[in-house]
């Protein structure tokens, strides 16, 4: 009887930030877009974004302050661009 | 004072205040002309006394950041100066020649101190900040290389610290950026471009490692903080100071004739430039309160913490006001860029050389970490005034700024500019007389150094 | 079992730390409360992010203003050149994640391999970036082209530049680490280089999707 080689959490995190990476570029190559697919994309982004501080940057195992340091960062970032997007719309 | 040649630090302090005390009373002259044009003239037209004002600035900030070097790398690299003679031989150098050229200035006029020493062959005057005579400029760079040739070979052979390695690249930055004042395109936008390269590069890049290296000596040796906390700190807010510094340069290049995209380049990285100087006052105020000895030397601590907060406020918020393209639309070249020529110049830099004197005097005359304590009462008086005037004047200047930059740019019916100097005037003459309040304060500072102790007070 | 993140904010009560920053702690207690590696290299690393953020924003907002010019000069950027970099770069951010898990076993060889593997990456970055660079060029496009472009250029060369950094950081991290400069004990040098690599990762996880994906 084999057992399935075990991942790395790691590595699980690596190949789901490689998955949402290809569905990004899927969502730029299709060329659809809106509102709602540019919100996705920047859910997306901050979500990756944040599993890249957590995970590899090792944020969550410290202090929650600078986890949600990061956070609030990526958060203002991303939802600032959703704003811009939303303006250029009108 | 640990080495005795570190006593070569004193002839530059004292010229250093004596160029000083002349800056402020040829500030006082263009500050009189603003609102009566034709005092003084024609002895000595404004355009003279302006370029006598801000040279006496930079030759006696040098004489400043040359004695703080002087005095602070023997202590660092433990082991005394290379050679002390070579440091008062090019002290007497600098300052002759550094007298010759402010003459030259009041007495023969520009175009006849040009022809005079020669202009015609290597053509470098004429040029704001950078009107030396080219053979002057020559001297600076004579000057700056045995200069850096003296603490180098200092440097090299002593102990190697973060706070002498910091110092040295300032120091080197500054005299390899002197270098492009030899630069002189005939193309006025290659020209302007390469300027900046000697004026921003250096009192927002190269200056500030200076500032930094010195504000980490005075600190470890006035509260007693590990050096390594306080190196790290210093690491830090120079990596910060040189990325938004170097590419902030853009911000001088909106109107020149550079290309676009300057706009957007200069606007955000010197929008961030304040960053290393709020860095540098929680520093300066965060070893402060985590001190572990009591300095005897209250002054010293009182000029330090000064000159971090007035730096973050003249050169990190009043820069801040008028460095975004937009904003530097309007106002480029008006007073808000005075009102902050003004502070930052005298937060950083001034109030930087002060404090490494003010650290080291007691060392260097009394053989005592500290002056007595009348002497640091007048220290201490001295700061307020002229810091408070120094706010006030910036103040009124930013003022004058608001007004100008309105009437004579934004508003519908936009006004000449003499006549708006005239609907300003107010300003100007609140400016004048804070001015004098400066110069009050300078001489008590002066007078800090003779003072005595009063024996029946401090018996009583 | 640990809290959600969003949870763990509101419950514990906000430990602020003192804004004394020693900056010594990091040395002392490396898997605890305190960030990975040298405290230094995060205040580095909180004013690059801002410095990029500043930037993004400005991008942003400008294209608000020009829509239509944004979204035609968009149009000629190679999708696939700027996707294949994120996978480049997110491999390398993970090779370096387990360099960071082979020293903690104390194997100094091993990091030695990822840390090499990840500046590959890194490199191959570069080139790709490079290819892409030139095309811009050959078909005549500069900074002074629009402000899309200008954008473009001056975005993906920031980071560019970051990325040498960030390569040139963790090499000297491989050769202090070949010559066994590192133990499970002590590391922080490893953790301050990954860190600072992860940064460069992180910004162009949003730089991607800004500029080349959102129209």
């Amino acid at each position: 009887m084999t057992t399935t080689p075990r991942l790395r959490p790691c590595t699980v995190i690596w190949l789901v930030l490689l998955a949402l990476t290809g569905l990004t570029w899927f969502i730029g190559q299709k060329g659809t877009t809106g509102l709602g697919i540019v919100s996705f994309v920047l859910a997306v982004t901050l979500f990756k974004s944040q599993m890249v501080a957590d995970h590899f940057m090792g944020l969550k195992h410290v202090r929650p302050f600078w986890r949600g340091l990061v956070f609030g960062y990526l958060v203002v970032v991303c939802s600032l661009i959703g704003v811009a997007y939303y303006v250029s719309l009108s | 004072m640990q080495y005795s040649s570190q006593a070569v630090a004193k002839p530059y302090f004292i010229a250093a205040i004596g160029l000083f005390i002349g800056q402020i009373l040829f500030g006082l002259i263009i500050g009189t002309q603003y609102v009566i044009g034709d005092f003084l003239f024609p002895e000595i037209p404004f355009n003279v006394a302006r370029m006598v004002h801000t040279n006496l600035l930079i030759v006696w900030l040098l004489f400043g950041f040359m004695g703080a070097a002087y005095y602070l790398v023997p202590e660092e690299a433990e082991r005394e100066l290379f050679s002390p003679k070579l440091a008062i031989a090019m002290f007497w150098i600098f300052l002759v020649a550094g007298a010759l050229t402010i003459l030259g200035y009041l007495l023969v006029p520009y175009s006849g101190l040009a022809q005079m020493t020669g202009n015609a062959l290597l053509p470098t005057m004429g040029r704001e900040f950078l009107e030396q005579p080219t053979i002057t400029k020559i001297g600076i760079v004579v000057v700056a290389l045995a200069f850096l040739y003296n603490i180098g070979m200092t440097i090299i052979t002593g102990r190697k610290t973060v706070v002498n390695i910091v110092l040295l690249t300032g120091l080197t930055g500054l005299a390899v950026l002197f270098l492009f004042s030899f630069y002189n395109p005939s193309n006025l936008v290659l020209d302007k471009m390469f300027w900046w390269w000697v004026v921003h590069l250096w009192v927002e890049g190269v200056w500030e490692l200076i500032m930094g290296a010195i504000l980490a000596f005075v600190l470890i040796r006035l509260t007693g903080v590990d050096r390594e906390i306080i190196e790290k700190w210093l690491y830090v807010i120079i990596a910060m100071a040189l990325i938004t510094g170097i590419i902030g340069t853009g911000h001088h290049y909106y109107w020149i004739g550079t290309p676009e995209y300057w706009q957007w380049w200069g606007s955000i990285f010197s929008a961030l430039e304040p960053i290393p100087f709020f860095m540098m006052t929680v520093f300066a105020f965060t070893m402060v309160n985590r001190r572990r000895k009591e300095h005897p030397n209250k002054a010293a601590t009182l000029w330090a913490l000064g000159c971090a907060v007035m730096a973050f406020l003249g050169a990190g918020v009043w820069g801040f006001l008028h460095t975004l393209a937009p904003v530097n639309f309007y106002t480029h070249g008006s007073q808000i860029t005075a009102a902050h020529g003004h502070m930052a110049f005298y937060g950083a830099y001034v109030l930087i050389v002060i404090t490494m004197i003010s650290y080291a005097w007691p060392h260097l005359h009394h053989k005592a970490p500290a002056a007595n304590g009348r002497a640091q009462l007048f220290e201490m008086w001295s700061f307020w005034i002229m810091t408070i005037s120094i706010v006030f004047i910036t103040l009124f200047l930013t003022g004058a700024g608001i007004l100008q930059v309105y009437l004579q740019r934004v508003s519908d019916t936009p006004l000449p500019f003499m006549v708006v100097q005239d609907k300003i005037a107010l300003f100007y003459w609140l400016r004048l007389w804070t001015g004098v309040i400066f110069f009050v304060g300078l001489c008590l500072y002066v007078y800090s150094f003779f003072a005595k102790e009063n024996k029946s007070l401090a018996s009583s | 079992m640990r809290p959600p993140f969003f949870f763990a904010v509101a419950l514990r009560t906000p430990r602020v730390p003192e804004f004394s920053l020693t900056m010594t702690d990091s040395v002392q207690k490396p898997h605890s409360d305190s960030l990975p590696g040298d405290f230094a290299i995060w205040i580095f690393i909180f004013a690059e992010l801002l410095v990029f953020g500043v930037f993004f924003l400005a991008y942003a907002f400008s294209r608000a203003n020009n829509v239509e010019l944004f979204n035609e000069s968009q149009v000629h950027l190679d999708r696939v050149a700027g996707a294949v970099n994120t996978v480049v770069l997110l491999t390398s951010s993970y090779f370096v994640v387990r360099a960071v898990a082979a020293i903690r076993t104390d194997d100094s060889r091993r990091c030695g391999h990822w840390l090499g593997a990840a500046i590959a990456m890194g490199g191959v970055f570069l080139v790709i970036k490079m290819f892409e660079f030139a095309a811009k060029f050959s078909a005549g496009i500069s900074l002074s082209t629009n402000t899309f472009f200008m954008f473009y250029l001056s975005l993906t060369f920031f980071h560019f530049m970051h990325v040498i950094l960030g390569m040139v950081i963790l090499a000297a991290v491989l050769l202090k680490a070949r010559g066994g400069g590192y133990s499970a004990a002590d590391h922080t040098g490893v953790e301050t280089g990954a860190s600072y690599w992860h940064m460069v990762d992180l910004v162009w996880l949003i730089l991607f999707p800004l500029v080349y994906v959102i129209h």
